[in-house]
């Protein structure tokens, strides 16, 4: 009930977007604008080597001739990629040794995230804390990395994208694109050429990974896209459990940030893979100043009897373009995707998933609460299909809309595409308001509306929060009660 | 874009093919290269159509012209009709039609209408527009019987009144391209739409049940049930839309879609869209695709059916849910036997 009641508690005490504050530090950035020299600036300060450059002028030029996708249903004014920066790195110019060399403003930054996983306390050093290996990405490079050794041990490979560059770089030659190839999309192609940095994981044949991994992403510098590029590798039989949780400081100017996320999945290997997601959301009556999040993440499940799970609660940035997809290529492998998409205020949402069902046997599951209120527009779109080889491929795919207030929308875009006499697949979608029965009956009980209308949506979202892990189950639930602070009434 | 306006000014280009969002999965661009000549004109008597002789007048357009009355097309205030309207194509080459029925307050019409290949190889474009005044019931029956290697749009655009009441049930063989397009604008106010279909394809022919209802008011009802059968390597489409403006509270609109894919060459592909912007609403869609329950015939042939009449008798139920909503007795007659002849060839 601890949660509960700390739902309670946020609810009442929270009057505007906790976590919009400017961190001062000095930055080091490279000139606004885009062209092949910002492209070899980055990659001469990240020290790549020539194939790296390579791959990312490749990438560069690839993105010159392609246009912006129109499809989503979400409306911005047009993004002018010249008019950004895409590098900001905290000016340190070594690598710090031990956290005490970490520049205290940055910590002071967690400080004020609040972040439940006690993250403080690992990144403290603190005697006994839990065991969380903690990428943390402090604008476009990570700052500190905990518990390598421990992973070390077993032969997980965990750390910064540049690091793995350096030292792994068969690893991600082989695997670095093989998932999101380089020109998939508009925003995947352009992150490909300017990629600041993100998180690398390795597990090896029949690891099981001893802790979760866990990234901070936060966006710091003004007017600083942030081009984050994670690859995750689960080797035959690994499992490994990765969390990742946004924050972002209140700006004027709208923030682009444009992620790729990649998994690779061989024989009966696992992956779960969690995101909160509370970007600054943009002011609640203009829509001024949020984050533009155009993420690409997929999984690949090459190895036979495969998993992955995808597990998102999303409910900040101004726009959110995110489809969290599956490639069941493996035969018996296993797409899951749960999510929690809240928009408020002037937010949209155009978020969803893939389930590519291409070897036998394969099985998908899809599990999506969207809840709009105020002005905003939350859009499912989601894809399954079954390829013809993909004989005995299943789905399951529930959508259930809720709405709140008569300005909201919600929409529902499923694509069923099926190509062999031996799938099956089932969709089921739903929209419908807060029921006025239920209210009514729970301020009844004494509840005020706002506290009425958080136990229904957290009724609504159950399904999903139990994916979460523990740690993360508390922080959403948290934040699916500021994100709809204010709606009602 | 549209087959009609790519006829009308022989552009090619102007055809509608899989880049255009509402036609990925039913490509005319990249079918047609060219576009064929205007099919001749024909005199020939036309046999009797898929729903005989039932009803008081029949309408044809053979090749694209207008056989009969087009008075009948228009009711007066309170006047009820039951009518044929065949379009029919004898001959190769392209041709589009378009009628308008009109019905006026508190009217009632029966619209038995077919479409016919009595040809091959033509492209054919069919535009309708109804209007309803308020209370005016229509309840639409079309069986669309075209040729195997035909390319053939229809596309209808109906619009209502309040407390009208239109009902629509379509069954379709497919051809080889082929699109029906219903577009239905509902103000809500009482007014009620019944939206069905089934395709049952076999062979390489393609089916497209494309539907877009629109609530544009408060107190609206739309129900829409469509089922598929496709074997061989035939494709069916299903893209149901239902919108809710803002505004359009206590609208109640819910949408099914249900496949049987018994090849496993077929292929189906459904969009079953729900786009609201209201938030006092009761909306639901449901869609499933797979094969036959092998449960069911298992039971069915453990009490001594053969197994191609158990499978018959499954299908034939599974399409019948669809067929018997039909109002019209005689009509409905006529296209659970339409069925059952294609599910049985």
């Amino acid at each position: 009930m601890a949660a509960v009641k700390q739902t309670v508690e946020h609810v009442e005490a929270l009057e505007k977007y906790q976590h919009g504050f400017v961190t001062d530090i000095a930055q080091d950035f490279a000139p606004k604008g885009l062209n092949a020299d910002i492209v070899r600036f980055i990659s001469g300060k990240k020290n790549e080597p020539e194939w790296m450059l390579q791959w990312r002028l490749d990438a560069f030029e690839r993105w010159l001739v392609m246009d912006e996708p129109q499809w989503a249903k979400v409306h911005f004014p047009r993004i002018d990629y010249q008019d950004s920066y895409y590098y900001a790195a905290p000016s340190e110019k070594k690598g710090p040794k031990s956290l005490d060399e970490v520049d205290p403003e940055i910590l002071a930054v967690y400080a004020k995230l609040g972040i439940p996983l006690k993250e403080q306390a690992v990144l403290a050093g603190v005697e006994g804390a839990p065991r969380y290996a903690v990428d943390a990405v402090f604008d476009s490079v990570s700052v500190v990395t905990t518990f390598k050794k421990e992973l070390a041990q077993v032969g997980v490979i965990f750390c910064s994208m540049s690091e793995a560059i350096r030292e792994h770089p068969e690893l991600v030659k082989q695997y670095l694109g093989s998932v999101v190839p380089v020109s998939d999309n508009y925003y995947a192609c352009l992150n490909a050429a300017v990629f600041s940095d993100g998180s690398f994981v390795y597990v090896p044949p029949g690891v099981r990974c001893p802790m979760e991994l866990s990234t901070y992403f936060r966006i710091n510098a003004e007017n600083s896209g942030q081009f984050e590029r994670t690859l995750i590798i689960a080797d035959k039989g690994a499992y490994v459990s990765y969390l990742e949780g946004c924050t972002a400081p209140m700006r004027d100017e709208n923030q682009l940030h444009a992620a790729v996320v990649e998994l690779v999945l061989l024989d009966e290997a696992e992956i779960k893979y969690s995101t909160v997601q509370n970007w600054y959301p943009g002011d609640p009556v203009t829509g001024k100043g949020g984050i533009y999040n155009f993420v690409t993440k997929r999984a690949d499940c090459r190895g036979d009897r495969s998993k992955v799970s995808w597990t998102q609660v999303e409910t900040g940035s101004a726009i959110t373009w995110k489809y969290p997809s599956c490639v069941l290529r493996g035969e018996g492998s296993v797409g899951e995707f749960y999510s929690i998409a809240i928009t408020n205020g002037r937010q949209q949402a155009d978020t969803g998933t893939k389930m590519i069902h291409l070897g036998a046997n394969t099985r998908s599951r899809v599990i999506s609460k969207g809840i709009s209120a105020g002005k905003s527009s939350n859009t499912y779109r989601g894809l399954v299909s079954a390829h013809p080889k993909a004989k005995g491929a299943r789905n399951f795919t529930q959508c259930d809309s809720l709405l709140i207030g008569k300005t909201s929308a919600a929409h529902t875009v499923p694509y069923i595409e099926a190509r062999n006499g031996s799938c099956v697949f089932e969709h089921e979608a739903t929209t419908t308001k807060l029921s006025e029965d239920q209210l009514f009956y729970a301020m009844q009980r004494g509840l005020s509306q706002e506290e009425a209308v958080q136990l229904l949506v957290n009724g609504f979202v159950k399904d999903v929060l139990q994916e979460l892990p523990m740690e993360f189950a508390v922080e959403a639930q948290k934040l699916v009660a500021i994100s709809l602070e204010g709606s009602v009434g | 874009m549209s087959l009609a306006t790519a006829l009308k000014s022989g552009d090619v280009t102007l055809l509608p093919g899989k880049r255009d969002e509402d036609w990925k999965w039913t490509d005319l661009r990249g079918l047609l290269r060219v576009l064929p000549a205007a099919s001749p004109a024909s005199d020939a008597a036309l046999p009797l159509g898929p729903f005989g002789d039932l009803g008081e007048v029949e309408i044809a357009l053979v090749n694209g012209r207008l056989r009969g009355d087009p008075a009948a097309l228009i009711l007066a205030a309170g006047q009820s009709r039951v009518l044929r309207l065949r379009f029919v194509s004898t001959a190769e080459g392209s041709h589009a039609a378009h009628i308008s029925i009109e019905l006026g307050e508190g009217a009632a019409l029966t619209l038995l209408e077919s479409y016919e290949g009595l040809a091959d190889g033509y492209v054919a474009d069919a535009g309708l527009e109804i209007t309803l005044a308020k209370g005016a019931r229509l309840e639409r029956v079309v069986v669309a019987a075209d040729a195997e290697g035909a390319v053939s749009v229809s596309s209808t655009v109906v619009i209502l009144a309040p407390e009208a009441r239109f009902a629509q049930t379509l069954l379709t063989d497919g051809a080889r391209r082929q699109r029906i397009e219903t577009r239905i604008a509902h103000p809500g106010a009482l007014a009620e739409v019944r939206l069905d279909g089934a395709y049952l394809l076999a062979g390489k022919r393609h089916a497209d049940l494309t539907t877009v209802v629109e609530h544009q008011g408060v107190d609206g009802t739309t129900s829409q049930l469509t089922k598929g059968v496709v074997r061989d390597q035939s494709r069916g489409v299903f893209q149901g839309r239902i919108v809710v403006e803002e505004g359009a509270d206590r609208t109640d609109a819910r949408m099914r879609h249900n496949a049987l894919i018994l090849s496993d060459k077929a292929e189906i592909d459904a969009k079953p869209e729900l786009l609201i912007f209201a938030d006092d609403v009761q909306c639901a869609h449901g869609n499933t695709i797979g094969a036959l329950d092998e449960e069911a015939l298992f039971y069915m042939r453990q009490r001594g059916l053969p197994e191609t009449e158990a499978r018959a008798l499954l299908i034939e139920a599974f399409v019948g849910q669809v067929i018997e909503r039909i109002d019209h007795e005689p009509a409905r007659d006529l296209a659970l036997a339409w069925a059952a002849d294609r599910l049985r060839a």
